[in-house]
């Protein structure tokens, strides 16, 4: 079909030299006009606009209706609250915060995101919300000291937390004739009791939620050594590669032969069905599991704490926070901090609290605690009497060192023999991240 | 053989009397062969008409033991798809006459005149196609902020216009390249200007290969999600491939909810290929025949 | 009556030059199918086209090319590294195992779809009953997007999902298998799903092909004696030529840039088994926030794609 008459050769040679002109001409024309990716130097926050919006990523059905009517009952700017789904939301973050126009006050966890965007100046200082009467003042000292940047100045809004904890079915247990356990040993016994049964005796879905491997990992880390390694490890402090973290695998590898192996097809939510249906036994998860549980059977979860391990180790537990910051680049600086104090209010806590059906707690002292349910007092009593408090694997850490540690403890928990050389790889990975 | 044939060719004769053998084994292994490729759909409907307790009790991999079309209702008002398909019609039927406009013309710029480093230019059209659009998402998140259309659908639009258009021009190029030269001679000797003979000739001839670009390029727009996600930031504007997205929490998924939205979204691609269906089967057709 | 019907008349009601080939025809009056003389509109017709690809496609695509000689984070100022995020892909044992996944993707997947898709639509090329029923089953997966059709088959690969159970029923027993954590099987698995969509794909491209091609050469062959995979071979194949330069063009692209399927059925799990360079480059670059180090992978999967596609195009655009 091709009519040409020239000879193939010259004609390529030619229009290759032309193609390649072409691009290289527009190579220049695309540096010239300039890709910049530093944002104009931002002036400084002032209110030229009247309006505001509330960017979240709380995209579960009962949490989300809940925002919205909560949303809607603040008039005093109208306010635009979006929703999009929290992947897509952690990509577009960065977007969001360097945008000429960004959302005026987003949805996010306290941690190591929040302080890494703080100390590029894309967070509005939100210290004075933390003094004298404004809304967050009488929150908690650690509340606090987590919703600081490093330069000691408040840039978060925490206004629900909750807790990680080995979950069950009260009925099951007593179906099965067993009791909650007190120790570590005890633990153990009643995994094997548990086994003899045929029931799984634990469940986690490491599926399409790997992380929820690092939950464990967290704990047993907690017991063996302590909050204060936990900490420098995941800051860098310590190598993976470690003889105290190699103590954690050890016990980790004595918890595998009891888990479901079906759990590493499922999601955390598809590994609730059999805690749902007493296929399993046990789950070391966050409250949210309360939401994977039909309406009918949620009176009947209860929970007890990874028990001791090492009696010399101060107590600690894992409780994520999540709450709410505000962009630096605002175009409503007042609307914002005043939408802030408004979510922040023990009232809005409380309704976020009751219309998502979740199990979560309030940070505000001033919510009526007698509308709890006994789950959740248990909770607040177990937080409360812990002394040591750390969020989750990736918010105490980063996205980057959580993908490394789905990788390690996914592959340790096929192949729990090869855990030297998971250790290894675990720490030359982290060490890249560390160094990126 | 030699003349050039623009109708469909008629439907080959059957040679001989069928057998009615071979028919049977023809149906024997076809029919399976549907069913099984049916079959995941079936599950999605399975799904979407049961209720979240019974999913929650007994796990999605079984037989449904509830029945109830709530799932629609609550993907259609609470994930509010009805406005998500408002927002994927507009932007995929502007994206779709807009990249299929532009792709014509350079199409017939390249194929009918000596345009020096044509080829060359082709390809790097094509070229353009191959990028994983990953990469593009922050840059073109910023260019869309500098020129001021950022979260708007015309940034959309204007994305998926300029991601496009490669492979269509490549391939109207070669359907181009097929239409006779004697058509072109008669309108030049009639007076006809170069665009006259664009719009007159050469579109209407194509009309059966844009119809199944149309189809295609509708169903890749309307498919989209990554270029959604980075151009625009209002839920309202989204449209439904995003809106789906929001129906799977970040903590639960209401698996009944996700599948009947999976399946609202997937009626409008549904009716556009039994559409164009027509066109699909003799579209490509025209420059197959020599 | 317009300029179409007054040329398509004059074309087919001519002196007995219709009965030359057209390759014969353009030999005797030389290069007339396109014009010399290039006129300005015709070349404004090409540039906005190539312009606004220009801008939205290759200005972006720089950007990220100059992104992977930087360390960046999403904000803040971009830190120039030179070629280290390459050197870092170079010993990255992710980086491999993708590179290799990918391979194996575009031979399977490429080849896979273009088979099974020609075999149905030979299959159902002669009108019969109920082929409009099998066509249309075969072609419906197409109209769920990526996203979720890998979340869907992610549970139906369920270990007490579906397809254990079907295989059960049919007498196969996999032991509750589970496809998508085992290293072994996840590639396989989601090549499957893949598969299961393009398939339908590939095949209304096939059909709409073969509608193109003369039966009456077909006829003349079989009356000569030749078998039916020889007349495939040498009268039906070649009549495909056009067809199967746009399949393949479409087949490539489409392998090298899956990427929802992959993501939504196991994230490139488990522990990147699963990894293909542009799940590998959206985990690097948007779940790590490494954007440098992501746009990198992201000129190495562009820098693959061109070689592939450059050679054969250049060759195939050159024989016509």
């Amino acid at each position: 079909m091709n009519p040409a008459e020239l000879p193939a050769t010259t004609l390529s040679r030619r229009s290759l030299l032309l193609g390649g002109a072409a691009l290289g001409g527009s190579f220049l024309l695309s540096g010239c006009i300039g890709g910049s990716q530093t944002p104009a130097a931002s002036s400084a926050p002032s209110d030229t606009a009247t309006t505001l919006t509330l960017q979240s990523s709380l995209s579960d059905p009962k949490p989300k209706a809940a925002l919205d009517s909560i949303v809607k009952g603040y008039t005093k700017y109208p306010t635009t609250l979006n929703t999009v789904a929290i992947e897509q939301f952690r990509a577009q973050l960065p977007t969001y915060l360097t945008s000429a126009n960004p959302p005026d006050v987003l949805t996010w966890y306290a941690g190591s995101v929040a302080r890494d965007y703080a100390s590029k100046g894309l967070l509005l200082d939100l210290s004075d919300m933390w003094t004298g009467d404004g809304a967050c003042a009488k929150f908690s000292a650690p509340l606090k000291a987590l919703s600081s940047d490093e330069s000691g100045k408040q840039i978060f809004v925490p206004t629900s937390y909750y807790w990680w904890s080995i979950f069950y079915r009260k009925s099951a247990f007593e179906e099965w004739g067993v009791q909650p356990p007190t120790s570590w040993d005890e633990f153990m016994t009643l995994l094997d009791t548990l086994k003899g049964k045929g029931i799984a005796p634990l469940t986690n879905g490491t599926g399409s939620t790997p992380w929820m491997a690092s939950g464990w990992f967290d704990y047993l880390d907690l017991r063996i050594n302590g909050a204060a390694f936990h900490r420098d490890l995941l800051a860098g402090k310590h190598s993976f590669d470690s003889a105290e973290v190699r103590k954690v695998m050890d016990t980790y590898a004595t918890l595998v032969p009891y888990f479901d192996p079906k759990g590493r097809s499922y999601s955390w939510q598809e590994a609730a069905t059999p805690l749902v249906n007493k296929k399993a036994g046990m789950y070391l998860i966050g409250a949210f599991v309360t939401q994977a549980f039909p309406a009918s059977a949620v009176k009947d979860v209860d929970f007890f704490s990874v028990p001791a391990i090492d009696p010399a180790i101060p107590s600690a537990e894992e409780a994520p926070t999540d709450g709410y910051f505000a962009s630096a680049k605002s175009k409503n600086v007042t609307g914002a901090k005043d939408l802030l104090s408004y979510l922040a209010s023990p009232a809005q806590q409380q309704a976020y609290i009751e219309g998502s059906g979740s199990s979560n707690l309030p940070t505000s002292p001033d919510v009526d605690s007698s509308k709890f349910s006994p789950l959740v007092l248990k909770g607040i009593k177990l937080l409360q009497e812990t002394k040591e408090i750390t969020q989750f694997f990736n918010r105490d850490s980063s996205d980057a060192l959580q993908t490394t540690a789905d990788t390690a403890l996914t592959k340790f928990l096929d192949k729990p023999r090869d855990v030297a050389k998971i250790l290894k790889d675990w720490q030359t990975a982290a060490q890249q991240v560390w160094n990126s | 053989m030699t003349t050039v044939t623009l109708a469909p060719a008629t439907p080959a004769v059957a040679a001989g009397p069928r057998k009615p053998k071979r028919s049977w084994v023809f149906h024997a292994v076809m029919a399976p062969v549907t069913l099984l490729w049916v079959l995941p759909l079936a599950f999605v409907i399975m799904v979407a008409v049961r209720n979240f307790d019974d999913i929650a009790s007994n796990g999605l991999g079984t037989w449904p033991k509830s029945f109830t079309l709530q799932a629609f209702r609550t993907a259609w008002v609470d994930g509010q798809l009805g406005g998500a398909l408002r927002n994927s019609v507009v932007v995929t039927v502007c994206t779709v006459i807009a990249v299929l406009f532009l792709s014509s013309l350079a199409a017939f710029a390249l194929s009918r005149y000596h345009i020096p480093a044509g080829r060359a230019i082709l390809l790097l059209m094509l070229a353009g196609n191959l990028l994983p659009p990953q990469i593009l998402l922050i840059p073109v998140a910023k260019i869309c902020e500098l020129i001021g259309i950022y979260d708007t659908l015309l940034a959309l639009v204007v994305v998926q216009v300029g991601f496009g258009m490669g492979f269509f021009t490549f391939v109207l190029y070669g359907f181009m390249r097929s239409l006779p030269y004697e058509m072109f001679e008669a309108a030049k000797i009639d007076g006809a200007g170069d665009l006259r003979i664009y719009a007159t000739i050469v579109l209407p001839l194509c009309r059966p290969a844009l119809a199944a670009l149309a189809a295609l390029e509708s169903t890749w727009v309307f498919n989209d999600l990554l270029w959604t996600l980075t151009v625009l930031r209002t839920d309202a504007k989204f449209p439904i491939t995003a809106s789906l997205l929001n129906l799977q929490g970040g903590y639960t998924t209401s698996w009944n909810v996700v599948a009947a939205g999976a399946l609202i979204a997937a009626v409008p691609t549904t009716i556009v290929f039994f559409a164009f269906q027509r066109h699909f089967v003799s579209g490509l057709l025209v420059g197959a025949n020599k | 009556m317009s300029t179409a019907e007054t040329a398509a008349r004059s074309s087919t009601t001519g002196p007995p030059r219709s009965s030359i080939s057209a390759g014969q025809r353009r030999r005797r009056f030389g290069r007339r199918s396109v014009t010399r003389r290039v006129p300005p509109v015709v070349w404004a017709l090409l540039l906005v086209p190539l312009l606004v690809e220009l801008a939205w496609v290759f200005w972006p695509a720089f950007n990220s090319f100059q992104l992977s000689f930087t360390k960046w984070s999403g904000v803040g100022v971009a830190e120039p590294v030179g070629l280290k995020n390459y050197r870092t892909l170079l010993y990255d044992p992710i980086f491999h195992t993708a590179i290799t996944n990918n391979v194996i993707w575009i031979v399977a997947f490429g080849g896979l779809s273009v088979v099974i898709g020609l075999a149905l639509a030979v299959a159902l090329n002669k009108p019969r009953r109920g082929v409009g029923a099998y066509r249309s089953g075969i072609y419906l997966p197409m109209v769920f997007s990526l996203a979720v059709t890998g979340l869907f088959w992610r549970v139906l690969y369920q270990p007490d999902g579906p397809i254990n159970a079907i295989l059960a029923a049919i007498g196969i027993d996999t032991g509750q298998h589970q496809w998508l954590a085992d290293p072994n099987t996840a590639l396989a698995a989601i090549l499957v799903a893949a598969l299961w969509r393009q398939a339908g794909y590939i095949m209304v491209l096939y059909l709409a092909g073969l509608k193109g091609c003369d039966p009456t050469l077909e006829e003349a062959a079989a009356v000569d004696g030749a078998s039916w995979s020889q007349r495939f071979r040498y009268i039906v194949f070649p009549q495909l030529r056009n067809v199967n330069t746009v399949i393949f063009a479409v087949t490539v692209i489409d392998s090298l840039r899956t990427f929802d399927i992959v993501w939504a059925m196991t994230r490139g799990g488990p522990y990147n088994s699963t990894q293909l360079l542009s799940t590998y480059m959206y985990q690097v670059g948007f779940t790590q926030v490494n954007l440098g180090y992501g746009s990198a992978i992201a000129v190495v999967i562009f820098l693959l794609a061109i070689a592939f596609i450059i050679t054969y195009l250049v060759r195939a655009t050159r024989e016509e």
